[in-house]
């Protein structure tokens, strides 16, 4: 580990960025924005930097994280559907509130129309968490004190529609209770808020997870089909009696009319990156397991979400209104 | 009456257009609240703040058109005393321009008239030094984004730049 | 004891070659981004990220830090000198420190920017070491209601930015809200107040209207003036503040120091409130409040030092919970994470060599930043010995490159014209807009803050009472509302207004 080697590497590092941008004609020619819609240091914005960082070194251009939080995940490919060139410089991260948004309310995009979708990368774990301070030590806990004070229980999410809001909605039909939701931009913030009891319960992804691990948080379930081996003490909701399994799978796209060659390029990065045993460690970090899909594929898959989507919003009784 | 320095009820009162404009940006923003609709104090809508901030910016506009009318201020031509008004105007139309040509005809185009005109229009600068200054200055700076932090500038429908 | 093993163990990371060169690489980037209006720590951090890979973490992590509080530094430079804040957070070293420099004396103004951030940055660091784990709880005692709480108070503190009408800086002031609440809204995802134009989905950005605001509407009203700027440059004697200068700082660097510290700490906006609210106190407390927005020292010294402290506090939440306040501490947390590590309450005992070794690297890049740009404050003031009329093109050259790649977009260059006339105008008729750029970026935490909270309270009212920390900003920015109404101050306001009204 001697020091100048180091230095070698990174005016190497430079002189190749240089040099790429001066010699090749060829896409892409400048640094590529990769809009993720949820602030930075949640866990997609950290596992996105890490696949991105990744997919830059084979692109040879560095990925720009923007992360444009807001509307559940939807601010951001909202905005690139109505702003941005379909060159491929500028591409997103597509939450599956992108496909159940519109469905609930006007919006101003239409998921089947609007984006060039490129590839299907992975899905995340949710849970429940509590502070270690509060009274409730399982979810038994929970719905017993919010059948006595209806809607008194709250919980953060990270955005009104995002799949925590839904799934949170669905258990409490089921469980015959009322909760209250409280919706942030992301992870970061509702990570803050429960800690600080400001809500009674956190639903989210497992940015919570370092937190969990240090005590300062109490994970009451996990979303996933199976218990998590992070977690082996934390039940499922299957175990919990509610018959449903919550990943929200997810993947990136540009806007719409996309050259194919381009979308073609930036597929082949983004599955190296997946396949890049560092993108493996981070997302593991986040207990997120790499579930690609082509993008022929992915697009089927728009199509199936949307459909199944559909169903859930309106049994919930949250979709919208046609006149 | 006629002290041009303090005018009261008069169209030329330059407070009196000040808190005007307020006042209609207070009645559009209060406007745009109720369409965004305010939601309820349980869970305010996207118009909530909207229309409060409009109903403040009203309050604090009519006491501006209060104190202009009741207390009187400058004339905008005592305003504009002893000003080069022409000077800021020709900066104006020229960023304007640039502006509107800037996409169409790239940054280099577009930049280095932009730089000559304000070289020479507002307090002339010798051609000799401002000539070179309207050249090198966009050059240098477009080559030191282009190649060495690869910030690419709209180079135009002629791909210069 | 711990601590003082903590600091030698911290150091003996610091002071290895290459993470010296490090730190110099990255302090050197970020007063070269500082400078440069518009191309932000942010930017430079995302591109260099890359890079910092191929050491180890402690390399990389401290080229990554020493970029971002290299441009804290930086960014008061082109404040100070041509009236154009590099970041919000500049804005308030502009009212002051931009007069300084038109009275020629640019160099104090410089020097004590620069000493006073040292200062501050040196104690945030000392107090970071000390006190850092039990701090951590401040962060996440603020909700909804106290950030909503927080918020009014920083935008009535904004009022005694302003020299002449409380009524037309409340105006601006609201004007700034509803600015920063074009967009989607970031609860319901509706567009609002957008005329349809694809560009404002997004929001009308910081960039562009601070640069019109200060920079191009400065030079428009300059411009209009007969009176050369060479003339006043003959007066430039010193380069340095001088003893009087140091006496009338040391207790706005001082309370600006604390002040900084403690809200940097917080979530969202603490360094752009504080470089504020230090301000304010600093105008409040002085003796001859008139000279503010004159070329007060005290108006650049505290401001200053507030910055930086919050710089040095903002690392706390980051490196104690794994939960950063700013977007550049979220690139230094993704840092860590592509390094493998994970910032949260276990990374101090797990990881102690990381921790104090990136600790002691803050020591000695502020040192660098010292040694760095003390030397340069020399060769900024000659800038300003160019004819204004070779200048103020420059100027706007600038202008337009720093909003340019601030989005790479030619709308905000539009936005950015569009600002630089409003601007004008607003100078012309005494509007100030220092309140609506404070506002601008308060505004849009504000919303969502008042509404969360009136989700979580069910509609009531009384959790802005109710609540000790809430209420007691609360109570603090009605305290302030109320004083200048009081008859004595009252006369004072509208001496000041008459010297403006010119």
């Amino acid at each position: 580990m001697s020091g100048p080697s180091r230095l070698t590497i990174a005016v190497a590092a430079i002189g190749m960025l240089i040099s790429a941008a001066a010699g090749a004609q060829e896409y892409p020619t400048k640094p590529i924005t990769l809009i993720v819609p949820w602030p930075a240091g949640g866990s997609t914005d950290l596992t996105m930097r890490a696949i991105a960082e990744s997919a830059s070194k084979v692109l040879g251009q560095p990925i720009t994280i923007d992360n444009k939080a807001g509307g559940g995940g939807t601010v951001g490919p909202a905005t690139m559907a109505a702003s941005a060139k379909p060159d491929g410089y500028t591409i997103a991260q597509m939450p599956i509130t992108v496909f159940r948004l519109p469905l609930m309310q006007e919006v101003s995009w239409d998921p089947a129309k609007d984006f060039s979708y490129i590839v299907h990368l992975t899905g995340y774990t949710f849970g429940v968490t509590t502070s270690a301070e509060s009274p409730f030590k399982t979810w038994k806990d929970v719905v017993d004190f919010a059948k006595q004070n209806p809607g008194k229980v709250t919980y953060a999410t990270p955005g009104a529609g995002t799949s925590l809001h839904i799934g949170m909605e669905q258990i409490a039909a089921l469980a015959g209770i009322k909760l209250t939701q409280v919706p942030f931009k992301g992870g970061a913030e509702t990570n803050a808020a429960v800690l600080g009891q400001h809500t009674m319960l956190q639903a989210d992804s497992t940015g919570w997870r370092p937190l969990v691990d240090a005590g300062k948080l109490r994970l009451l379930m996990v979303w996933t089909s199976a218990r998590s081996p992070n977690f082996p003490n934390v039940p499922t909701l299957k175990e919990l009696g509610y018959p449903m399994v919550y990943d929200s799978p997810f993947g990136i796209a540009g806007p719409k009319g996309m050259d194919p060659k381009i979308v073609a390029k930036l597929h082949d990065a983004f599955k190296k990156a997946l396949e890049d045993p560092a993108v493996i460690a981070t997302l593991a970090k986040f207990d997120m397991v790499p579930n690609y899909k082509s993008t022929e594929d992915y697009k089927k898959f728009v199509v199936e979400v949307t459909n199944s989507e559909r169903k859930t919003v309106e049994a919930l009784g949250l979709a919208k209104k046609t006149n | 009456m006629n002290d041009p320095e303090n005018v009261k009820l008069r169209l030329n009162n330059s407070e009196l257009w000040g808190g005007l404009i307020g006042l209609a940006l207070g009645v559009f923003v209060v406007w745009s609240g109720l369409k965004l609709k305010l939601g309820t104090i349980n869970d305010p809508g996207s118009g909530y703040v909207l229309f409060y901030t409009g109903i403040l910016m009203c309050a604090f506009a009519a006491t501006i058109i209060i104190g202009a009318i009741t207390e009187g201020s400058p004339t905008f031509a005592a305003r504009w005393k002893d000003a080069r008004w022409t000077k800021p105007l020709v900066i104006i139309a020229g960023l304007t321009v640039f502006s509107l040509a800037l996409d169409r005809l790239g940054f280099l185009l577009s930049t280095i008239p932009l730089m000559l005109l304000l070289l020479r229009a507002i307090d002339p600068v010798r051609w000799s030094l401002a000539i070179p200054i309207a050249l090198l200055s966009p050059l240098g700076v477009w080559w030191v984004l282009k190649r060495l932090l690869l910030i690419q500038l709209p180079s135009g429908i002629f791909e210069i730049g | 004891m711990d601590t003082l093993y903590n600091v030698a163990q911290g150091l003996g990371v610091a002071l290895l070659p290459i993470n010296l060169l490090y730190c110099f690489i990255g302090v050197f980037i970020g007063t070269l981004v500082g400078v440069l209006p518009g191309i932000g720590p942010i930017s430079a951090m995302s591109l260099l990220l890359p890079v910092t890979l191929s050491g180890t973490p402690e390399s990389g992590i401290i080229m990554m830090a020493g970029i971002y509080y290299g441009s804290m530094y930086g960014g008061s430079t082109t404040a100070i000198l041509v009236n154009i804040p590099g970041e919000a957070a500049s804005v308030v070293t502009c009212i002051d420190g931009h007069q300084m420099a038109k009275q020629g004396r640019a160099g104090p103004a410089l020097g004590m920017a620069a000493l006073g951030s040292f200062i501050a940055g040196t104690f945030a660091l000392v107090a970071l070491m000390l006190i850092a784990p039990s701090l951590a709880s401040v962060a996440i005692a603020f909700g909804p209601a106290e950030y909503f709480s927080l918020m009014v108070l920083g935008l009535v503190v904004l009022t005694f930015l302003t020299q002449g009408s409380m009524a037309k800086a409340l105006l601006m002031a609201c004007i700034g809200i509803v600015l920063g609440l074009i967009g989607l809204d970031s609860i319901t995802a509706q567009p609002r107040l957008t005329f349809g134009r694809l560009e404002l989905i997004d929001g009308i950005g910081l960039v562009p209207v601070v640069m019109g605001l200060f920079g191009i509407a400065e030079v428009l009203i300059n411009t209009e003036q007969v009176i050369k700027r060479d003339v006043i440059n003959a007066r430039i004697t010193q380069l340095l503040p001088s003893k009087a200068d140091w006496k009338a700082s040391a207790g706005p660097v001082a309370r600006g120091t604390v002040l900084g510290f403690l809200l940097g700490i917080l979530p969202g906006g603490g360094a752009v409130i504080s470089s504020f609210a230090s301000y304010a106190l600093e105008k409040r407390l002085s003796r001859t409040p008139e000279r503010f927005g004159h070329g007060a020292i005290e108006g650049v010294a505290g401001p200053e030092a507030a910055n930086n402290a919050a710089a040095g506090g903002a690392f706390i939440p980051l490196m104690t919970l794994g939960i950063p306040p700013n977007v550049v501490m979220a690139l230094l947390l993704g840092a860590f994470v592509i390094h493998g590590l994970q910032p949260g309450p276990l990374m101090i005992t797990q990881n102690p060599g990381l921790f104090w070794g990136i600790v002691a690297s803050m020591y000695i890049g502020n040192l660098m930043l010292l040694v760095l740009n003390l030397p340069l404050i020399g060769m900024w003031v000659q800038l300003l010995k160019l004819p204004y009329n070779v200048l103020f093109p420059l100027i706007i050259l600038f202008t337009i490159i720093g909003v340019y790649c601030s989005s790479n977009n030619v709308f905000d260059v539009y936005v950015m014209i569009a600002f630089g006339v409003i601007g004008y105008f607003m100078r012309k008729l005494g509007y100030e807009p220092a309140p609506l750029v404070l506002a601008f970026v308060l505004g849009p935490m504000l919303e969502n803050n008042l509404r969360k909270s009136l989700i979580l309270s069910q509609g009531d009212l009384t959790t802005f009472v109710q609540r000790p920390i809430s209420a007691v900003c609360l109570a603090l920015a009605v305290a302030l509302l109320v004083a200048p109404l009081l008859p004595a101050l009252r006369k004072k306001r509208e001496i000041v207004a008459l010297d403006e009204g010119v």
